[in-house]
């Protein structure tokens, strides 16, 4: 309420004197107004200027694996998922699987899977080597598992026949002796141990795909592993077979064909001749 | 061919003196032969003796003997010399069994082509026709022989006196038993001793502990020696339990997923073996229930065993019951434990018989 007075006065003038004194009430209202209008504007000024934190979502990978997620988001999310949790019916989950196994999978041109079918089939490669251990670092970081150890030699120290007895006992069954592979049910089968190398023999032990049996470093230690792999590359894969000509190594099932078709054919015509009329 | 019914039909006018200087050797042989009854039609040479044909036909079945001698010398050589100690890699011991068996071949072979020739191209053609004997003797010697039979019946006592005829059979018939005893006696063992077919080598001894779960090479196996999804063939850990000896016993122990191990404990319970598992870890006989062929190729996602002879399939999560194939049983289980060291250990032996089906199985 100013009077004629105050307004000739002027603004500086008036905004200098003190103001009437008010009310206990009037007055603690009044801090209080203060006091929360202050609060809101040093809210709003950090909301502002403070910097955007966005929950931490994307893990930290190294290079070799962030170029593995790029391949990985490429091509294999459409059965794996987007975080490699596995899709259901078309592909399980990669968390936990381990370098090893994305190293058996992809350098053996298994994964990516041409089609559903009762096994993955060997084919090649659609990665390279690079591009195997990008994906296989990917996965690692991702979830953790087994892991094949460093080298391209993995049996250089390998103990032949204590390999021979190993494998006789554990591979022997499914692989057959000879390691020219065997049938399992339903269309599945244990594959011929030929064109595997050293590597991929051990991600397969380590990481039981598919449904070979997960041969963990407490059942066979590296250097059991190592013999296994010594036997079969040495041993199995350059031992030349008695006779020269193995008939593929699947044992009865080539062998009685190749007794049918030739030993019994040549009997019967001889049997023809011998009691024929002279 | 000949309706006679008399003995002597087609022998001639009357029989030939073979002591006649005349005849030739053939005529002597044509009259044996007539004298059986056999009349010999056609005889001729198939090569004219000094001909070209028969000095080819003579070297070719020389040849395939002198094969044969060639060969059955070879093979001599080569079982004396040729390496046969096994080496790696490629050598010439990986041909020393085939080489064996080609050389025999051939040698056999040789002989029967040399015979087979010598008789089908070099022997004379023969045509001969035997006489149909009807069978029947005269009737007076028929009448002879009959009562000279029926007298040395009579002569002999035995319709007189039976005690004779009797005692004789049943005095003979153990000495036929004595005769074959050695023989067969020998074929036999004891299929049920100490109770073999109904116990394996996990058979918890009287008063004794526990049998451990045994590697093949004697080392014992703790739980955390078997992966996920992994099997393990283990075996008694008692002397000689990794031989043949206790070969009813080989055993794969295997590590179920969650999933797998709650399904298999479900199907336990239904059959009363609820407590045969331990944790995730389920044990069963190797020895497949149709033939007896180690079932050991297990699909570790489908949790089946198979077993390559016949191709039984044994589903594990439901107590191991034959799913395909010909086997009918399903396979045993054997009950597992871990002990107070942290080793498997049988609980007790198998509850069913391992193997294929015998005559005293319940």
């Amino acid at each position: 309420m100013t009077s004629d007075n105050d307004r000739r006065r002027g603004l500086l003038a008036r905004l200098r004197e003190r103001p009437a004194a008010r009310s206990r009430g009037r007055r603690r209202l009044g801090a209080a107004v203060r006091l929360i209008a202050a609060l809101m504007l040093a809210g709003g000024a950090y909301t502002v200027f403070a910097p955007g934190a966005q929950a931490q979502d994307n893990p930290q990978l190294t290079g070799a694996a962030a170029e593995g997620k790029a391949l990985f988001d490429v091509s294999c999310v459409t059965c794996h998922g987007r975080n490699a949790q596995g899709v259901e019916g078309r592909g399980p989950s990669l968390i936990g699987v381990g370098a090893a196994s994305v190293e058996f999978q992809v350098s053996s041109g298994r994964m990516p899977l041409a089609r559903q079918e009762a096994q993955a089939h060997r084919k090649p490669p659609v990665f390279t080597d690079e591009q195997t251990r990008q994906l296989a670092q990917y996965i690692q970081e991702l979830g953790g598992g087994p892991v094949v150890p460093q080298g391209d030699d993995l049996h250089e120290d390998g103990n032949i026949a204590a390999g021979g007895e190993l494998f006789r006992i554990n591979c022997s069954q499914c692989h057959a002796f000879g390691a020219g592979g065997g049938a399992l049910s339903s269309g599945k089968f244990a594959p011929s141990l030929h064109p595997a190398t050293d590597r991929q023999i051990y991600a397969a032990m380590l990481s039981g795909p598919q449904n070979m049996p997960v041969f963990g470093d407490n059942q066979l230690r590296p250097e059991q592993k190592a013999d296994i792999i010594a036997y079969i590359q040495e041993t199995l894969k350059h031992d030349q077979d008695p006779g020269g000509f193995n008939l593929g190594r699947y044992g009865p099932s080539t062998e009685g064909l190749a007794i049918f078709l030739i030993g019994i054919v040549a009997l019967v015509f001889a049997s023809l001749w011998i009691a024929g009329k002279s | 061919m000949s309706t006679h019914t008399e003995h002597q039909a087609p022998q001639g006018p009357e029989p030939l003196d073979v002591n006649d200087p005349k005849l030739t050797r053939f005529d002597i042989v044509r009259e044996g032969a007539r004298r059986d009854d056999i009349e010999i039609v056609h005889y001729e040479p198939q090569v004219l003796p000094g001909t070209k044909a028969e000095r080819r036909l003579t070297r070719v079945v020389a040849g395939f003997f002198l094969i044969t001698g060639l060969a059955a010398t070879a093979f001599l050589a080569i079982y004396i010399w040729w390496p046969w100690k096994y080496e790696a890699g490629r050598g010439g011991d990986k041909f020393y069994t085939p080489l064996l068996g080609f050389t025999l071949g051939v040698a056999l072979l040789g002989i029967g082509f040399g015979i087979l020739t010598w008789g089908k191209k070099l022997l004379p053609k023969e045509v001969s026709i035997q006489d149909r004997h009807e069978g029947t003797v005269d009737a007076e010697g028929r009448t002879i022989t009959g009562q000279t039979m029926l007298y040395m019946a009579d002569e002999l006592g035995v319709k007189r006196r039976p005690l004779l005829g009797i005692s004789l059979l049943a005095g003979l018939a153990p000495v036929a038993a004595v005769a074959a005893a050695p023989l067969v006696g020998g074929l036999i063992s004891q299929p049920h001793k100490n109770n073999q077919m109904f116990t394996t080598g996990f058979a918890t001894p009287e008063g004794g502990q526990r049998i451990r779960l045994v590697r093949e090479d004697g080392r014992p196996v703790r739980p955390a020696d078997v992966s996920v999804g992994g099997q393990i063939t283990v075996f008694p850990g008692i002397d000689h339990g990794v031989s043949n000896k206790h070969a009813d016993s080989p055993t794969l122990l295997i590590h179920l997923r969650d999933a797998d191990a709650q399904e298999s404990r479900r199907a336990n319970e239904r059959v009363g073996h609820g407590d045969y598992m331990w944790g995730n870890y389920a044990a069963f006989s190797k020895i497949c229930t149709h033939a007896g062929c180690p079932a050991s190729l297990y699909e570790q996602q489908t949790n089946r065993l198979l077993c390559p002879c016949h191709q039984s399939q044994f589903l594990i999560t439901d107590n191991a019951r034959p799913v395909f194939g010909p086997a009918s049983r399903r396979l045993p289980q054997l009950p597992i434990e871990v002990d107070s060291e942290g080793f498997f250990v049988a609980k007790s032996d198998f509850t069913e018989t391992v193997g294929p089906d015998f005559w005293e199985r319940p």
